[in-house]
């Protein structure tokens, strides 16, 4: 029984089995088998209501599975829930802030709650605050904050305990381009310490400069996961497959040296593209 | 424009409609019925009483007191609607900028929308019934009051728009609506203590109070109200110049206000913005430290982290703060209230002892929607509770251990207050009630835990009136707390046959202990119902 929360030599940091999530009639989430290796920065796509947020809130417990397995860094989460989120750190889909304390107060509070002593909470609070640049209303209460602030701060509390494995759901959204960019150097130096990361957004630009490794889910389903390169393998050789089927020729599908962003990838695996017919006539 | 009024007059009514289709929105429908029964009974028995009111002072001789029914309306009119704001969160309607209306369309929809509100509804209707009260005493006197309280009444709609249009940025901030929700619960407890000192030195004040009233007359006639009730007097009295130059200057103010909500609007309407100034950001000096967190003894240090939020969330609520003063403005309101029969020392004189219980009594029952909703205040942070790594019972702990020293410091002032007012209570008293506060304590914290799981909403510490709990909460807990009352009860009253106070205290500890292990089984399932509650716990406490 694997009662330790440490990852054993091969096993992956996040991983999947069969994993579904039902609301009475509606299967939001079915059969997802996800494998995260560890120090992956892991990028989790989807068009609005695939099945993202579901996904994510299970595999940080905020949501219970209506069936299938889930292992974190080896150990079982229903089994060991308190090991497990030790491990991780999160920012959920409402960022879980304390709206009536101030930045300093609630980094403290979450620091505690994770388990370090008071000394060590209000050092890391103090760091964070300042790498956030969140000093310059120390009075001010969280919900005063503009929404890139408290999205600022909750990444602040998503890493004040250290964590192994960082759940995003959004967490650019809403950050301005200066902010941004420093949330990202501190994510890549993270990962560069053997952290993994397991994100979800919607610029896919960020998603195809930072991620090694992508999974897409469509309609509760996950409909491709790998690398890059390998999503683009797929999509290239599903495109010249169709069009042989055609009767044309592979070469004709794409130009060798021509690289498809993620975008065009994404849109071709979740079929996106838009008929010609469908466009607005009266728009200018 | 015709489009622009019907389109947010639909989007109002689809907004409403929508609002029904939650059982909680249907509820509000319920209680914003009778909201609207209240404000109904305010406005016709007002419009009545102030009718009747013109009608003996005009039939009576004494119409240069006219003024004194003018200006509660007045005074109504203008600051009910912008106290009433500290109780909701505000619509800025200057979002409406951004569609293409023209600036006349932009006053008119402004001012249209803005006064559909009760004060507006009950100023009119108190108007009307001034009106009708002074035609009684005088039937051509209507040719006179209709006019000047039309104009009154436009005055007051131009000039409630106005103030409103140039503090409505400033309410739109969640400190103004606080501090304002302040201002109203110091009047509303002042309110109290009128009854109370009005009785004490009501016979002394009476000459005071005529004098200054007489001395304020000729001053306040030149405002709206005195103006509008000279008027009336004057044509009363037969002097129909002064009667017309009255209304003139009224005429004069409603317009004069109406430039000034012309100057803000239009102000706004260019994208300006007079009500909001710039933003005042504290800069920091130098390195913001983060203080270090509180250490309480024996008690395991995110236990301690919850302690020391809840007691961050309680100071920082200005209704909350309110609501624990209560027990005390309780006890001093008994003292100074005289009895019947005109006894000094309060409603308690006789029964000194119970003071204590009395107030203690109070705590509980002002705790209540703290302890059955623990969750109510965090909103969309409870997810955290669900995301960090610890178990649930502790995170109850942390929140009860916090309430326990609520009641405790209650317990303390309610002591040294009933001490001060009445003399201390016997020992036996004093045992039995905090015998009976321990049970009574106990036995809520059980059910307010189970409760706060299966029944959790979503409450603002900021605003008031926003901390009420759900209703199955409310009634869950008024039958709990008619059990506990009505066990101590039995204990009081089985102590009182035997004539020995000390038993009451014998069988409360024995309820205590039962209490004790209701409160610790409830913890030891705190996790596995929360598990099974999250889902509901973070969809509830996560609304908007």
């Amino acid at each position: 029984m694997s009662t330790s929360a440490a990852p054993s030599a091969f096993s992956p940091a996040i991983a999947t089995e069969h994993l579904t999530r039902r609301f009475g009639d509606l299967t939001a989430v079915q059969d997802v088998n996800l494998r995260v290796a560890p120090g992956q920065f892991f990028g989790f796509l989807g068009p609005n209501g695939a099945g993202k947020s579901t996904t994510i809130k299970m595999l940080t417990g905020l949501l219970a599975p209506s069936a299938g397995r889930m292992q974190i860094l080896g150990a079982d989460f229903t089994e060991n829930p308190v090991e497990v989120k030790r491990q991780i750190g999160v920012v959920p889909e409402g960022m879980a802030l304390f709206g009536r304390l101030t930045g300093a107060e609630y980094l403290n509070f979450v620091g505690r709650m994770y388990g370090l002593d008071r000394t060590t909470a209000a050092k890391r609070a103090t760091e964070l605050l300042e790498f956030m640049q969140l000093t310059d209303q120390p009075k001010a209460l969280v919900t005063d904050y503009s929404h890139g602030m408290q999205k600022k701060l909750a990444l602040a509390a998503a890493v004040i305990h250290g964590p192994k494995i960082l759940f995003l759901d959004e967490p650019f959204e809403g950050v301005d381009a200066v902010a941004s960019n420093t949330l990202k150097a501190m994510l890549q130096s993270m990962i560069d310490r053997g952290a993994t990361i397991f994100l979800t957004s919607h610029v896919l630009e960020i998603v195809e400069r930072l991620c090694t490794h992508v999974a897409i889910i469509h309609q509760g389903h996950l409909v491709a996961q790998g690398s890059l390169e390998e999503l683009r393998a797929g999509v290239q050789a599903q495109s010249a497959a169709a069009l042989t089927a055609a009767g044309g020729t592979p070469g004709d599908a794409y130009h060798s040296d021509e690289k498809l962003t993620l975008e065009q990838i994404f849109l071709r695996v979740v079929g996106g593209t838009r008929r010609a017919d469908q466009e607005l006539s009266w728009l200018g | 424009m015709s489009e622009q009024f019907s389109a947010i007059a639909q989007v109002r009514w689809h907004l409403f409609v929508n609002s029904l289709r939650t059982v909680r929105g249907r509820l509000e429908l319920v209680a914003r019925g009778f909201m609207f029964l209240g404000y109904a009974v305010l406005a016709i028995g007002g419009s009545v009483g102030l009718g009747v009111g013109a009608w003996y002072l005009l039939s009576h001789r004494h119409a240069v007191w006219l003024a004194a029914l003018l200006w509660p309306v007045f005074l109504f009119w203008q600051f009910f609607p912008v106290l009433a704001t500290a109780f909701a969160e505000n619509i800025d309607s200057s979002n409406l900028l951004r569609f293409p209306l023209t600036f006349r369309s932009y006053v008119l929809i402004r001012i249209a929308f803005g006064s559909l509100e009760p004060a507006t509804a009950i100023g009119i209707l108190w108007s009307c019934g001034i009106t009708v009260g002074a035609a009684a005493a005088k039937p051509s006197l209507i040719f006179v009051a209709a006019p000047v309280m039309l104009t009154f009444a436009i005055l007051n709609i131009l000039l409630g728009r106005t103030i409103y249009a140039w503090i409505e940025r400033w309410l739109a901030q969640r400190r103004t609506r606080e501090l304002l929700g302040i201002v109203f619960f110091i009047f509303i407890i002042s309110l109290q203590f009128i009854g109370p000192l009005a009785s004490r030195f009501g016979q002394k004040g009476a000459p005071v109070a005529g004098r200054y009233a007489q001395q304020a007359l000729p001053v306040q006639r030149f405002f709206p109200p005195g103006l509008a009730a000279d008027s009336i007097a004057s044509a009363f009295h037969g002097d129909p110049q002064r009667s017309l130059g009255g209304l003139a200057l009224l005429g004069v103010y409603a317009i004069v206000t109406l430039w000034l909500l012309n100057l803000r609007l239009r102000a706004q309407y260019r994208g300006e913005n007079l009500g909001e100034g710039p933003a005042r950001r504290a800069k920091a000096a130098g390195k913001t430290e983060a203080a270090i967190g509180w250490n309480i003894p024996g008690v395991p240090g995110p236990v301690s982290a919850i302690v020391e939020k809840e007691f961050h969330y309680l100071l920082r609520s200005g209704p909350m703060l309110f609501t624990f003063v209560m027990p005390v403005v309780i006890l001093v309101i008994f003292r100074i209230t005289t009895t019947k029969s005109g006894a000094t020392g309060g409603i308690l004189a006789h029964a000194a002892d119970l003071a204590f219980p009395v107030g203690a009594g109070y705590i509980l029952l002002i705790l209540t929607n703290l302890v059955y909703n623990s969750f109510g205040g965090d909103g969309v942070g409870v997810q955290l509770f669900f995301l960090s790594p610890v178990r649930f019972r502790e995170v109850l702990l942390g929140k009860n251990l916090a309430h326990a020293f609520l009641v405790a410091i209650e317990l303390v002032l309610v002591f040294a207050t009933a001490c001060f007012l009445y003399g201390p209570p016997s020992l036996p008293v004093t045992v039995a009630t905090v015998c009976g506060v321990t049970f009574a304590f106990l036995v809520n914290l059980a059910a307010g835990n189970l409760l706060s799981m299966y029944s959790p909403k979503k409450i603002d510490f900021g605003t008031f009136g926003r901390q009420r709990a759900s209703g199955t909460t409310a009634l869950a807990s008024i039958l709990i707390q008619m059990a506990v009352v009505g066990l101590c009860a039995v204990a009081l009253l089985m102590a009182r046959a035997s004539g020995k106070i000390w038993i009451a205290s014998l069988i409360l500890l024995f309820l205590i202990a039962c209490a004790a292990v209701g409160y610790a089984l409830v913890l030891r399932r705190a996790d596995g119902v929360a598990q099974d509650r999250r889902e509901t716990m973070i969809t509830e406490l996560s609304r908007a």
